[in-house]
């Protein structure tokens, strides 16, 4: 959206000091080089040379690049007419301002040998410069630069010399690219600092910002007004209408540590198959800063002269010594490039490499594009979305509502399953884990974990243990019940995505388990593995029959059971649940195990896990505690500082540390 | 270098076989380093450039031209004995040359269309470099060599240092120029990523993809480039031209060439 420049003389009201406006006319632009080149300065901007925009010594706006724009994609690069005549209307070439301020060729020391020896370094006499046209990924670049060179210990006073030489007559993006990617990278569109001047361009001209008190006096002295408020506004505009137009094309989040699990990938070989390690993506690159030395002597080897220059990562000499290459193939030195930009370059200088520019994939001869690798090599994540409990329905202790019992059915001589229906939808969005508070009139109402969540309704599995548990047992299809919930916390689906997800269950704890499977087994491509270790202590006391015979022969989860003892009708498996962890043979520490049982069945179940490696925050279990009121009032259930009704009852095994597997708790 | 040991003043040769003569010249073309080099080397061999001629043994031998002939296989076994440290100079020394073009061919079809008494030519099926006959203790590459390189190198026997050649693709040299790449910008054919530098992307700076005329760089992805090149539309005669052209008969471009022959008819 850009306005054509109608002349109001009116501020915009919103400006302040410190967001001060003017509005310059592109035919006025030539005003800003002539007063850079009067102050001294040598002023290098964007030219057409080559068949490209380069960065380069310009005298006069004449010289800048009216009415072109540019076409990239990776290994593409063409120069096109605009139908305008704006200056800035073209993304980024194959120069980067590190040309200027970290030259490919520099005499770094001269040195003497005679009657004596002697090194000398050249101090940088330098011309005060001005860059023009720097984008908001330069300017980022330009900072990666400076933590790289001036951040640390030792520092590079060539560059520092040259960087302080430099003002940055910054130009915010209103065209875009298709290697763009800026927006990812969370350097750009939009410049946000680091410059002494700022141009927006729109219709007729520049939105014109100064962001140093130098960049200001300069302002002052060109032909410049107050830009309007439609002028100011299409400045915003053009800007927000780039980042719309590049997008989110890159998920770059944690791609550092995605990088480091990814050492093996084969695709490291298919990628270096390609590529042909010319390094024009480091030399393109605008922060890579690998340099080499070359000795020069006369022939006495009297006089010499040291010059540093780029170099490239992707050399073959580069990582050799004497006795060998510590990156021979081409594979390593490929996953040496990408590495460091992406993940290395955090540990090194708190920052990635790369800002988005799309140089590298531009300039790559063989066509690669940097972020297609990077995405097939360390897959992103899927954006774990972590749901939240739903309100529970009649909260308070003394308040029911009502469901129906649609049916019963018995899974063990004392366990039974009640599906109800009519249930508040409350119920419906309950989580995996949850329980309910479960009354009949006159009864003490009791504790029971959700075991399925089925269309209409839910399934409660229940042990005729109390008198309260034997008369719901007892009841008969039609009959109302009051319930409370959903209650408690949940099981993390979602930390066992891309995992190994291990369910371990003993007797009826495989009723707050079940709810879980159900779910596992419906997202089953999220998960590396499923399996379900189940024991009881005979075959009879198994619950859910039907369902383990229906989740063995999908063949999406892995289901083992054993039992404490047996008649000889038995053909399975005799012993404890933890004999069964012989069938894990995955990496450990990829292993989300969930754990539902008797107390001791628990801490065996724990202690087998942990010395198999699986991590403690990794290892989610549910507590059993004597629950009243079910909301953290009653204290009943308290282990120390949780309430377990409320905080769990589902915990990781870090939460819980020494409060798990401690007596008199 | 096999030795690197200094010498007062080194006795150097320069011989040449199936060339042009244009790397010999790039000696001669030293004028300003030429009276310096003369007073520090004794260049008593050079058919090139005096007619005095002197006998072995010599300090540095430098070959021009590819092993062509019947007579080239004994003459280089000679020269090998007579020098102490042996350099092979251009494309022809060192892979061969143009004329290596003709390994691909039927020499003898050649050899009757081109002369009238193809029986009064001695010359050999193939065109092949200097290092597939004796051994050779340093290379310099291109068509011709570059002058700084021979004075590096020169040098380097003096000080008595490794010389400071780099193997590295021709990009790099267009890259720190600031030459805009013309495979990229322009769709020019380019032998630059698999070409090792030493010209200063003398083609390129002037608008004209990379002749490759220095050969193959160490790890050259050959096969990858030339794939390359074909995907972006080139018929596959024009790839094997390029690939033939200077230092086609040294590894990986031989590989690309062979198999390109093969389609090509």
């Amino acid at each position: 959206m850009e306005v054509s420049g109608a002349v109001i003389t009116t501020p915009a009201p919103s400006q302040t000091a410190a967001a001060r406006q003017w509005f310059i006319a592109r035919h006025d632009l030539g005003s800003l080089i002539d007063a850079l080149r009067d102050s001294g300065r040598r002023v290098i901007g964007p030219t057409v040379r080559e068949g490209a925009i380069v960065y380069d010594d310009i005298a006069s706006a004449a010289d800048m690049p009216a009415g072109w724009r540019d076409e990239q994609s990776a290994g593409h690069y063409r120069l096109e007419r605009r139908s305008d005549d704006h200056l800035f209307g073209y993304t980024v070439g194959p120069t980067s301002w590190k040309r200027f301020t970290f030259p490919p060729n520099l005499p770094i020391a001269t040195a003497h040998r005679g009657a004596s020896v002697a090194f000398e370094q050249p101090e940088p006499v330098l011309q005060p410069m001005a860059f023009i046209g720097v984008r908001a990924c330069e300017i980022a670049a330009l900072g990666i630069c400076d933590r790289v060179f001036l951040g640390g210990q030792f520092t590079d006073e060539d560059f520092r010399a040259r960087r302080s030489a430099a003002l940055i007559v910054a130009v915010q993006c209103t065209t875009s690219s298709s290697t763009c990617f800026c927006t990812s990278m969370g350097t750009g569109p939009e410049v946000r600092g680091g410059y002494d001047i700022l141009l927006t361009e729109i219709g007729e001209g520049f939105v014109v910002q100064a962001g140093s008190p130098e960049g200001a006096a300069i302002v002052g002295r060109l032909p410049t007004r107050r830009p309007t408020h439609a002028e100011s506004g299409a400045a915003v505009d053009n800007v927000e209408a780039t980042r719309t137009r590049i997008g989110e094309v890159m998920p770059i989040a944690g791609i550092d540590e995605r990088l480091k699990l990814q050492l093996d990938n084969p695709r490291w070989g298919v990628v270096a198959e390609r590529c042909v390690e010319c390094g024009n993506c480091t030399m393109s690159c605008p922060t890579c800063f690998c340099t080499s030395v070359m000795e020069r002597s006369d022939m006495e080897g009297r006089l010499a002269t040291t010059e540093r220059q780029w170099d490239s990562c992707f050399d073959v000499n580069f990582a050799k010594v004497a006795g060998g290459d510590f990156r021979a193939r081409p594979r390593d030195r490929y996953r040496q490039w990408l590495t460091h930009k992406f993940s290395t370059w955090m540990d090194q200088f708190g920052s990635m490499g790369c800002v988005g520019c799309g140089r590298c994939i531009t300039w790559c001869p063989a066509h690669i594009d940097v972020r297609e690798e990077l995405i097939a090599i360390a897959p992103p994540i899927p954006p774990v979305v972590r749901p939240v409990a739903v309100d529970p329905v009649a909260a308070s202790p003394g308040e029911y509502s009502l469901a129906r019992l649609a049916s019963i059915k018995p899974e063990t001589e004392d366990t039974t399953t009640l599906s109800l229906t009519d249930v508040d939808p409350a119920f419906l969005k309950g989580r995996p884990g949850q329980f309910v508070m479960i009354a009949l009139p006159a009864f003490p109402a009791v504790p029971i974990s959700i075991s399925r969540f089925r269309a209409n309704g839910i399934d409660l599995t229940i042990r005729a243990v109390g008198p309260t548990s034997t008369a719901l047992t007892n009841l008969h299809p039609g009959a109302k019940v009051g319930v409370r919930g959903p209650l408690g916390t949940f099981w993390p689906i979602e930390d066992a995505y891309g995992r190994h997800a291990v369910v371990v269950a003993g007797g009826v704890g495989l009723s707050p388990l079940h709810g879980l499977v159900d779910a596992l087994v419906a997202n089953h491509d999220r998960f590396e593995s499923i399996s379900l270790f189940y024991g009881t202590r005979t075959p009879e006391d198994q619950l859910f029959r039907d369902d383990l015979s229906d989740w063995t022969s999908s063949k999406l989860i892995d289901v083992a059971v054993t039992v404490d003892r047996a008649g000889p009708e038995w053909k399975g498996r005799v012993g404890v649940v933890t004999t069964l962890f012989d069938k894990i043979l995955w990496d450990c520490s990829k292993v989300t195990a969930f754990v539902v049982g008797p107390e001791r069945m628990m801490q065996a179940s724990v202690q087998g896990l942990i010395s198999k490696g699986v991590p403690a925050d990794r290892i989610v279990i549910s507590m059993e505690r004597h629950m009243e009121c079910g909301i953290g009032l009653c204290g009943h259930c308290q282990m120390a500082g949780r309430f377990v009704c409320k905080d769990g009852p589902v915990f990781r095994l870090n939460e819980l540390g020494e409060l798990f597997n401690r007596e008199g708790i | 270098m096999a030795t690197t040991s200094r010498v007062a003043r080194p006795r150097v040769a320069v011989a040449k076989f199936a060339s042009c003569d244009g790397c010999q010249l790039t000696f001669l073309d030293l004028e300003d380093q030429l009276l310096e080099i003369v007073s520090r080397f004794d260049i008593v061999e050079f058919p090139e450039a005096t007619s005095r001629r002197s006998p072995g043994p010599y300090d540095i031998v430098f070959i021009e031209g590819s092993i062509s002939a019947p007579d080239h296989v004994d003459q280089i076994k000679e020269l090998r004995k007579q020098a102490r440290i042996l350099v092979t100079i251009g494309a022809c020394a060192t892979a061969g040359g143009i004329q290596a073009v003709r390994n691909w061919s039927d020499h003898e079809a050649f050899r009757a269309a081109i002369y009238e008494h193809p029986e009064w030519v001695e010359s050999l099926a193939t065109a092949t470099p200097v290092s597939e006959h004796v051994k050779v203790d340093a290379e310099l590459r291109g068509c011709p060599i570059d002058g700084d390189q021979l004075l590096e190198l020169l040098t380097a026997v003096l000080v008595g240092r490794r010389p400071q050649i780099r193997d590295e693709a021709v990009c790099r040299e267009c890259k720190r120029k600031g030459v805009v790449c013309l495979v990229v910008a322009s769709g020019e054919a380019c032998m630059g990523p698999v070409t090792t530098s030493g010209c200063n992307a003398l083609c390129p700076t002037y608008g004209r993809g990379c002749f490759g005329c220095f050969g193959p760089r160490a790890n050259a992805n050959a096969k990858s480039w030339s794939a390359d090149l074909l995907r972006s539309g080139r018929p596959p005669d024009e790839v094997w031209r390029l690939f033939a052209g200077f230092t086609g008969y040294a590894e990986p471009f031989r590989s690309v060439v062979t198999e390109l022959g093969k389609t090509r008819g």
